[in-house]
């Protein structure tokens, strides 16, 4: 209770300053006040309209890392304890790994049009990365000694791989993850900004209010962007401090 | 003989260079045997315990662990490792049946299998902990309950006990001998410190500087059980310090070698 406290302290004085401000008349008029957000937010929600959005965005994201994520981290374990697989991936993935991936939006629409599906490979395409990486470098980092143990007490390749591999770079995987989730909020925003086709998703309300000059509805889905990003992180560190409950708490994600 | 091994030699190649870390060693361990190894640091001591462990393969030379050649790794030869090398990801228990696991074992016979071990080493109340919340003493003797839990014919032991400090060190060493004499298990045992090896071992094997060549070969005669206390006697004295003598000469030589 005393540490959620603490930890609220400053986004509810910032919060407090900003009200203060805005009542004052000290900020231009696009920075709505918080207690008008608060209340478009409360209207959103009541009427479903946020809700809609915010299920379609969370669709689109979630869908797009999932698959991105499972085949990233799949690949990127198989790479690592693989050689013939590194060989092939390694190479691929360091030559495409620096091109921002936003910028082959323009090929996704041109291929799928403007849906659901190019914004769903887009989000694949990236979230790949971080969880390729992170699982093949959570492989390699493994103690040999670990893998000389399970030799010794008998284990096949293929169980030296599931119960000595996979769980020792869960780690690294974690790590990853995150940073995939991360991504998958950002690639969500910009892609839906880019264009919808059916008028849906925070990232299109985003754009939409503010076209419309309705700058409490272009806060009020930022925040829930944010919300809904803040929540999702969580989940997955409750996640992963189950997974991980083996590392001392000092290494914890 | 349960280990033969037959003029067993072993190269490194770095870069240019050839290192030739065993030298023509042959070597009996007869069943049942606890024998220790010392030898100047770098003497391939370490080597030829991986060489039978089936981690490094042999330049020239065989090894026969219980008729049969050594050509990998095979739970036939249980290995302690200088680091341990517990898996953090498995409580103590799963750490103890893991070999079990891999066997295809049914949970229940490993359990109970990890809980005989581990009360032979005393931990069993720690059968649910993780190893990062174990003392390093604790640490060994889960990973000796893990050794002796898929019942291998010799255990292989690389200065198992090298980084505990030296009242947990003694402890271990006379829990090792209580362990070995209830499980009368073979035992090839790597260390650097030359009371330890005299206080465990039924043979002592003195290695040359490198190469490494077995200088001497010395049946202990002190009568087991060994308490503690046998360090104090006169008869120990004159083991350990024969070993001394016989080391003095190569840890010297090492040294001149490493300066030159």
């Amino acid at each position: 209770m005393r540490r959620a406290l603490e930890a609220l302290a400053l986004p509810l004085s910032v919060i407090a300053i900003w009200e203060v401000l805005a009542a004052a008349g000290a900020l231009p008029r696009y920075v709505s006040r918080p207690s008008a957000i608060g209340a478009e937010l409360w209207q959103l929600a009541r009427s479903g309209d946020i809700v809609e959005h915010a299920a379609v965005s969370l669709y689109r994201s979630m869908t797009g890392l999932l698959i991105g994520a499972l085949s990233g981290i799949v690949l990127g374990l198989l790479s690592g304890a693989i050689r013939p697989v590194a060989i092939f991936f390694d190479p691929l993935v360091a030559f495409t790994n620096p091109v921002p991936k936003i910028a082959i939006l323009p090929v996704l629409i041109v291929w799928f049009g403007i849906t659901d599906t190019s914004k769903i490979v887009l989000i694949a395409i990236t979230t790949f990365y971080p969880c390729f990486l992170a699982a093949y470098a959570g492989v390699r980092q493994v103690q040999p000694a670990w893998i000389w143990a399970a030799r010794n007490m008998g284990a096949r390749a293929d169980q030296v791989f599931l119960k000595v591999l996979v769980p020792a770079a869960m780690p690294h995987v974690v790590g990853g993850l995150r940073i995939a989730l991360a991504l998958a909020f950002i690639l969500m925003f910009a892609s839906e900004a880019i264009g919808t086709a059916h008028r849906a998703g925070l990232g299109f309300l985003v754009i939409f209010a503010e076209s419309g000059g309705r700058f409490d509805l272009m806060l009020s889905a930022i925040a829930t962007i944010g919300l809904l990003g803040f929540a999702a992180d969580r989940l997955l560190l409750v996640a992963a401090r189950r997974v991980l409950r083996w590392q001392p708490e000092v290494f914890r994600a | 003989m349960i280990v033969e091994v037959e003029r067993v030699s072993k190269e490194f190649v770095r870069g240019e260079q050839r290192v030739r870390a065993v030298d023509d060693v042959s070597l009996s361990v007869g069943q049942g045997e606890f024998v220790t190894m010392v030898g100047p640091s770098g003497c391939g001591k370490s080597t030829l315990l991986h060489l039978l462990g089936g981690f490094l393969e042999a330049s020239s030379g065989t090894m026969r662990v219980a008729g049969n050649v050594v050509s990998r790794p095979g739970p036939d030869r249980g290995m302690m490792f200088q680091d341990l090398a517990l898996f953090p990801w498995r409580t103590v228990s799963g750490n103890v049946g893991w070999a079990l696991e891999v066997q295809g074992r049914p949970a229940r016979e490993r359990d109970e299998i990890a809980e005989r071990y581990l009360q032979l080493v005393g931990l069993r109340s720690f059968k649910n902990a993780y190893p990062h919340e174990l003392s390093g003493g604790m640490k060994q003797r889960v990973a000796l309950a893990r050794l002796l839990a898929f019942d291998p014919a010799v255990l292989l032991m690389d200065e198992p006990f090298g980084s505990l400090d030296a009242q947990t060190r003694e402890l271990m060493q006379e829990e090792l001998q209580r362990i070995w004499s209830e499980t009368r298990k073979t035992v090839l045992f790597v260390t650097h410190d030359i009371d330890e090896a005299v206080y465990l071992g039924d043979r002592v094997i003195v290695f040359t500087a490198r190469p490494g060549r077995i200088k001497a070969d010395i049946q202990v005669d002190l009568p087991r059980p060994r308490p503690i206390e046998v360090k104090k006697s006169t008869a120990f004295f004159d083991h350990r310090n024969h070993v001394w003598d016989l080391l003095r000469d190569e840890v010297l030589r090492a040294r001149a070698e490493e300066s030159a």
